[in-house]
């Protein structure tokens, strides 16, 4: 799973950050950093909720995407 | 009211009788829900004209959709927010920074006096703002078994996390006090009186921190650069009064309106009371219930808008309130359900403007909720008293006498 970063739509309501903040990383003014976020396995429950909790709307969920793990093992076969 | 005069461009079938001012539940009433007054325009169309609904009784636009108003205030370059409202009163023109500035001008102080009110640096100032809150309550407990929450905790709490960030002690809480209540109460004469007040003592607390400079907020702002120069006399005012305007009545509203919900509801009182976890959702609950801030826009050009044929310089209200209790974006929005998730409510507001100060306010809510909760016994409202409730552009709780003997 992949969390598509809106970076110019993100207004730092800071309410990503609050459900999980190990995935949704802020810079100094508390606006999300740019950049999509590659979710690891165990974390697609919080980081959705995450997503979810944007008011902007800033953060699609991508489900398509295989988790960096997986991506990992699989490159390794 | 109706007796303004509706622009002609405006069709006659989209004005309603509606004011956030003058319609039911909106004027002082005793045990009133203003909110609920509100939540009735969901019944009807999503975007209306309304012929009085500004303090000095201009007409507005009023979006009712969540999702429209996002549309609205996501787009600052069709509607503005230069309006110096609050210089007006004074019969000056002046912009609040950065509330009445439009981008890129707003992004350039916005930037500015991000970091000094991000999560992380309000995650620094909650002990000190727990304190305050324990140290208030605490004196409450003591001294009896009732109290007026507005006048003896809310404002007292919030002036004071204010005077704290302006490097001053409290001795002088109870002129802000006062100053904020004629601002939101006065009529023509205590308001811009009090409007005066703010702005004199702003003036003088930026002279005294240029000539002796300590580790507070004015001082940050007489020191800070914008594009490589200071800050004017007319932004550092601009600056320090939005401070005070925007961070008093709201949050003091907000705990006033929580705990009369409270007071009202004792199964969800001991609930967060046995399980103080549960504080922090609940908060947001009732942030979506009770919002308190009507936004307005300016249009800068003529635009049809979701079927409303919106004309440059027509006023656009945007109300957190209503937003709140559209039924599209909340299941049930009229009940109010303490562990609600996926809340995304609109209190703090949408787009560039989003509320600077919504981690503090967050924080000063829960932790108010927290202490009251741990130290005050099941509370309910006294018998022989109402609390008085009111609408307008920022929507607020008179008193409100809890008794717990
Ligand atoms: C529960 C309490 C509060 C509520 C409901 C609230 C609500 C809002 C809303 C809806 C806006 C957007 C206004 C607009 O778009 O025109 C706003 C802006 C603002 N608020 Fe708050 N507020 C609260 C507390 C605070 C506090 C405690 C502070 C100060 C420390 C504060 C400072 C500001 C500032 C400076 C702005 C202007 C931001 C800008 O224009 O970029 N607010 N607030
Ligand atoms: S919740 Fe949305 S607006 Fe807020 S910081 Fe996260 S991405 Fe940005």
């Amino acid at each position: 799973m992949r969390i598509i970063v809106n970076h110019a739509t993100c207004q730092g309501h800071a309410r990503c950050w609050a459900q999980a903040p190990d995935i949704f990383k802020l810079d100094d003014e508390g606006y999300i950093l740019p950049g999509d976020i590659n979710v690891a396995e165990g974390d697609e429950l919080l980081a959705s909720r995450g997503a979810q909790a944007c008011p902007e709307r800033a953060l699609e969920i991508d489900r398509t995407a295989a988790a960096p793990e997986s991506v990992f093992i699989q490159s390794r076969v | 009211m109706a007796s303004n005069p509706v622009p002609d461009h405006v069709p006659p079938e989209m004005v309603r009788d509606f004011s956030l001012f003058t319609s039911a539940g909106m004027l002082p009433t005793p045990n009133g829900d203003p909110h609920a007054a509100v939540a009735c325009v969901h019944a009807g169309p999503p975007i209306f004209y309304s012929p009085y609904n500004t303090r000095n009784g201009r007409g507005t636009w009023v979006i009712t959709r969540a999702k429209d108003q996002r549309r609205v205030l996501q787009d600052a370059e069709t509607f503005s927010s230069h309006r110096s409202i609050f210089a007006s009163v004074l019969g000056e023109n002046w912009p609040m920074i950065p509330l009445e500035l439009d981008p890129p001008a707003h992004g350039i102080f916005r930037s500015l006096l991000n970091p000094l009110f991000s999560p992380k640096r309000v995650m620094v100032l909650e002990p000190v703002v727990r304190e305050r809150a324990i140290a208030l309550i605490d004196r409450i407990a003591a001294s009896g078994t009732s109290c007026d929450v507005m006048k003896d905790f809310a404002f007292p709490f919030t002036v004071n996390i204010f005077l704290g960030f302006l490097g001053l002690s409290d001795d002088r809480l109870d002129i802000f006090v006062g100053w904020a209540n004629d601002l939101l109460h006065g009529d023509d004469v205590k308001r811009p009186a009090a409007a005066r007040m703010i702005v004199a003592f702003i003036d003088e607390l930026a002279a005294m921190r240029r000539k002796e400079p300590v580790a507070d907020f004015m001082t940050f702002v007489v020191q800070a650069e914008v594009e490589g120069r200071p800050l004017t006399d007319e932004e550092v005012r601009g600056t320090g009064v939005l401070l005070f305007v925007a961070g008093l009545d709201t949050v003091a509203a907000a705990i006033g309106f929580d705990l009369a919900y409270l007071a009202r509801n004792p199964k969800d009182q001991d609930l967060l009371r046995s399980e103080p976890d549960r504080i922090g959702l609940a908060a947001e609950e009732l942030l979506r219930a009770y919002p308190t801030v009507q936004m307005i826009r300016v249009a800068t050009k003529n635009i049809d808008f979701e079927g409303a044929p919106i004309r440059k310089g027509d006023y656009v209200s945007c109300a957190t309130m209503i937003a709140n209790r559209d039924p599209a974006e909340f299941e049930c929005p009229n009940t109010i359900d303490l562990a609600r998730e996926d809340n995304r409510h609109a209190a703090f507001g949408y787009g560039p403007h989003r509320c600077l100060g919504s981690h503090l306010a967050r924080r000063e809510i829960v932790i108010g909720l927290e202490e009251w909760l741990a130290r005050i016994p099941g509370f309910r409202i006294k018998e022989g008293t109402a609390p008085i409730t009111y609408g307008g552009h920022v929507f607020g709780i008179e008193n409100l006498i809890l008794d717990w003997s």
